[in-house]
């Protein structure tokens, strides 16, 4: 009897704490959601009512007469191609060290590794003059080359982890039907990790997609400018109307986080694919 | 056909395939090459130059390192942005790492609402940094602010302070909210390892009559050692790194009196110029970099080889 | 359809040598099995066949033209295996058809070719299925059609049973023999299962070591055994083996005594045996009877007996043998711990050299 009682209670105790800790997680986003349709008045003299009326007022002001839409389209632009690339390059390297065997592979799989170890922003002063003679700087393609080079280590590594795991008979047999090297990667073996290929996709949109350091340095004119960066010149500039900043912030989460409810599971595995073995 | 020319078929078909593998490495390699391995090593190159901006002088050795470490002018800074570092890195593994760690063995026991709170704590990691770093500074915000309103209502009105204008606060203040962003991503990593563990081995100890306590000390703690290894390493990595949440909520500048300055912070100003710092000096910069990379991978190095041997293989 | 021939085949991996040297022909239309204990390189040899992997040394021929340096689907073969290697996003159609269409076949002509092949291994009914929902044998026929539909010259297979339970096994043995009589084709078979080698082939190619032990008929290498290892993997339960050792000759053969027993004479001609030679003395389980033998007798306890009603083994201990195993038909009532005598005769036995080789 004495246990059981004390059973409940531990199980009282685990509900409040894990109720209390979403509430603490989701609070503070609503309140930034429901902010955003207020007015400065009403943010200011009933902060935790509810807004008196859910108009796009705001939103119209952003739309209207801010670059947000902007940022929009080019964070669309960055991140979707970088990722595209991305896992094209990251699949074929990962194709060749996972399902050959040649001299220096184990070097070329190290090679690869080893950009997992090396954090690119302490190397940003060189970058800069690099891309600057190249002519990438103030330019959305220097964001994808970065993105893309930064990311391919943690692509090569997931995906070859994948690879290894499809049996070589397969590889055989279509190597019996008379498929070449490129037919039996394209048709036969890379369908099948396109699982994979969703959480290497993930795993590195997010972080580019939330990106603000390098834009920071290397985006000069506003229309160039990224989403998360893009914000902070619009907290600049309407650093006094908190309705519309809000109204900005939650426009600016609304595609992460749509994603991210439809797709949660692939996301969480994803984004946690690198920390576990 | 002689036998010369059956060798040199062979011989083809071997090429090929050697074709076949350069046109599948080139291009990934040489986009790592390019714009990772290239600015890395150009970055210590670099830091052995006298520079004037963005021009680069002569050949001065390790004159950058022995100014960043030993002029008295200098290394103040230096220091005061490595000690808030560490501070950023205790308090993160303590509070953050260790609500996850609570959260984790509490959603291993598969509570009601399980998928909910699994989303919801998850949340805030795939939001960006500025979006979360702006949300709180206008929470924060001394007068407007949802907080301090908050403890108006409640009646604390003398609780209420400039949380990020205090020297005292500003800097908890930045680490609640970056527990807040972060927490969700190590509790499920420690999920996705207490999962990991065989069923039989826990329900063995219960079987055994052993307290959930003991179980989570006894058999879960251990059994997850290679996932906290790799928090503990991701955290020290990031808390090194710390730069956007110092940035958007506080400036370049780590004010108030350099309460939240971060090395990140400080390289960004060295080497790109700023009030405090003037001009953009890519040498000394550069030398801060270098110095910030050996110091991070010779103790991710340290840390996984220390955290590693206290590892169990589980089969 | 085809013969193949090996002439001088070595395989290395690094250092390692997995085939040695090794020379066999594949008559026309014959099922030739290569069967041997895993590690033995049988399968490593079929893969050499298949052009899978490259030799180190030696020629391929199939059809009396070299074809050791050409890409595996050049060389007019289908393979089948282990695993079936069913290509999971594909339908079965697709899988049976896959080769033709890489080989750029017009749509209907692959139609066509496929659905025949169905047509002979019952997979009509499942066309339009994924493998994944295909039982185990369904996806070994489907393996099978896909190799069918090519019509080629030659067919390999590299241990395609062993995934199957034990019945379906059985049922596998005798369609694919069947299949055989149909198709009329040249069947390269690897397997480490004697009793498939033993039921399926016309010929056997008994491997160890990445070396040929023996090549010869099934009943052949029954009753034949070039040397010890092939009289030992042959045949189940596995041959009893009697140390020896040679006491003398006489006419038309030799003297032997063993630890146990009385000394036996051997009939053989030219043995190159002297006097004193080590020899091990062979008799299979199958051969042994209950009682006093022909040409010798033993005496053991019974440790354990497995009565199947059709069939019984006796285990015993010997003297000089740790563990004696008799086969014998019918129903034996003989218990545990009863002391039993178990009688050979020389016809039915085999005497091995120190070197191995059969003394015949």
């Amino acid at each position: 009897m004495e246990k059981k009682r004390n059973a409940g209670f531990e199980t009282w105790l685990m509900h409040i704490f894990l109720v209390s800790t979403a509430i603490i997680v989701l609070y503070p986003i609503f309140m930034m959601v429901m902010s955003g349709f207020k007015t400065n008045a009403e943010i200011f003299g009933s902060p935790f009512a509810m807004p008196k009326s859910f108009n796009l007022d705001n939103y119209a002001v952003i739309w209207n007469t801010t670059d947000v839409p902007r940022y929009l389209i080019n964070s669309t632009i960055v991140t979707v191609i970088s990722v595209i690339v991305l896992l094209i390059t990251g699949t074929m390297a990962a194709y060749a060290i996972s399902r050959y065997k040649f001299r220096g592979s184990i070097m070329v799989s190290l090679f690869f590794l080893a950009g997992l170890m090396l954090p690119l922003r302490l190397a940003i002063i060189p970058l800069f003059v690099q891309l600057k003679a190249m002519g990438l700087v103030d330019n959305l393609m220097g964001l994808i080359m970065i993105y893309t080079a930064m990311s391919l280590p943690s692509t090569v590594f997931i995906l070859t982890g994948f690879l290894r795991s499809l049996p070589s008979e397969l590889e055989d047999s279509a190597r019996v039907d008379g498929a070449s090297e490129l037919r039996i990667m394209v048709q036969i073996m890379v369908p099948l990790i396109t699982p994979a290929m969703v959480i290497a996709g993930i795993y590195n949109a997010v972080p580019i997609w939330n990106d603000f350091f390098f834009p920071l340095i290397f985006i000069q004119t506003p229309e160039n400018r990224t989403l998360a960066q893009g914000l902070t010149s619009f907290f600049g500039e309407y650093s006094v109307n908190f309705g519309v900043l809000y109204a900005g912030l939650t426009l600016a989460a609304l595609p992460v986080v749509a994603v991210f409810i439809l797709q949660s599971k692939r996301f969480i595995a994803g984004m946690t694919a690198g920390a576990i073995k | 056909m002689d036998d010369s020319e059956y060798t040199r078929a062979k011989r083809r078909r071997a090429r090929n395939l050697k074709l076949w593998l350069a046109f599948l490495l080139a291009p990934p390699a040489a986009i790592l090459i390019i714009f990772v391995f290239l600015p890395m090593a150009s970055a210590v190159v670099y830091s052995l130059y006298d520079w004037n901006g963005l021009v680069r002088k002569e050949f001065i050795g390790l004159d950058n390192f022995a100014d960043i470490l030993f002029n008295p002018n200098k290394n103040v800074i230096l220091f005061n942005a490595f000690g808030n570092n560490v501070k950023v890195f205790v308090t993160l593994m303590i509070v953050q790492n260790g609500i996850a760690l609570v959260l984790a063995l509490l959603l291993a026991r598969n509570p009601r609402g399980f998928r909910f709170y699994q989303v919801v704590f998850f949340l805030p990691v795939i939001l960006s940094t500025v979006i979360i770093g702006f949300q709180w500074k206008m929470f924060l915000n001394p007068i407007f602010g949802l907080v301090n309103k908050a403890l108006h209502y409640a009646g604390l009105s003398e609780w209420a302070l400039p949380w990020l204008g205090l020297p005292e606060t500003a800097l908890p203040s930045m680490l609640l909210v970056n527990s807040w962003h972060w927490f969700g991503f190590p509790t499920l990593v420690f999920l996705a390892a207490i999962h990991r563990i065989p069923k039989d081995f826990i329900e063995a100890a219960r079987l055994d009559g052993a307290s959930e306590w003991r179980i989570a000390r006894e058999i879960i703690w251990p059994l997850i050692a290679p996932a906290v290894t790799i928090i503990v390493v991701l955290t020290f990595i990031g808390s090194f790194n710390w730069f956007e949440i110092p940035y958007i909520m506080n400036g370049l500048e780590g004010s108030p009196q350099g309460s939240t300055d971060m090395l990140g912070l400080l390289f960004y100003r060295t080497a790109f110029g700023s009030v405090s710092a003037g001009g953009s000096d890519f040498g000394s910069g550069s030398a801060l970099a270098v110095l910030m990379f050996i110091f991070i991978f010779i103790f991710s190095i340290i840390a996984t080889k220390y955290l590693t041997s206290r590892e169990v293989e589980m089969s | 359809m085809a013969n193949i021939e090996l002439r001088g085949v070595s395989k290395q991996f690094g250092d390692v040598k997995v085939i040695k040297n090794v020379s066999l022909t594949v008559e026309d239309n014959e099922f030739v099995v290569f069967v041997g204990p895993s590690g033995c390189g049988k399968s490593t040899l079929l893969r050499l066949i298949a052009g899978l992997e490259d030799l180190t040394k030696g020629e391929i021929h199939i059809d009396n033209a070299r074809i050791d340096h050409l890409a595996p689907a050049a060389r007019g073969l289908a393979m089948v295996f282990q695993s079936y290697a069913l290509y999971p996003h594909f339908t079965v159609a697709q899988n049976m058809g896959y080769a033709l269409r890489v080989a750029k076949e017009d749509k209907a002509s692959i139609d066509k070719k496929v659905r025949a092949a169905a047509d002979i291994l019952q997979l009509t009914d499942y066309l339009d299925r994924k493998p994944k929902a295909l039982s185990g044998g369904q996806r070994q026929r489907v393996a099978i059609g896909r190799a069918i539909v090519r019509n080629p010259k030659v067919f390999l297979f590299d241990e395609p049973l062993s995934n199957l339970d034990a019945k379906l096994r059985v049922a596998m043995r005798i369609e694919l023999t069947k299949l055989h009589r149909t198709l009329n084709a040249t069947m390269v078979y690897v397997t480490h299962d004697q009793v498939e080698a033993m039921t399926m082939a016309d010929k056997i190619v008994v491997l160890r070591d990445g070396m040929v032990e023996q090549i010869g008929a099934p009943l052949d290498l029954y009753n034949a055994p070039d040397n010890r290892f092939v009289a030992g993997f042959i045949g189940s339960p596995a041959m009893n083996f009697f140390a020896g050792k040679v006491e003398g000759f006489v006419e038309g053969g030799i003297e032997i005594s063993l630890t146990e027993g009385a000394p036996l004479t051997f009939p053989c001609t030219g043995s190159g045996l002297s006097i004193g030679d080590a020899v091990d003395f062979g008799v299979r389980p199958e051969h042994f009877c209950i009682g006093q033998g022909a040409d010798g007798t033993l005496k053991g306890e019974v440790y354990a007996v497995e009565r199947l009603g059709g069939e019984t083994y006796l285990y015993l201990s010997s003297s000089s043998q740790k563990e004696l195993v008799v086969h014998m038909s019918g129903d034996h009532q003989v218990a545990v711990g009863d002391h039993v005598e178990i009688g050979f005769s020389i016809a039915q036995s085999h005497l091995f050299g120190p070197d191995g080789q059969s003394v015949r």
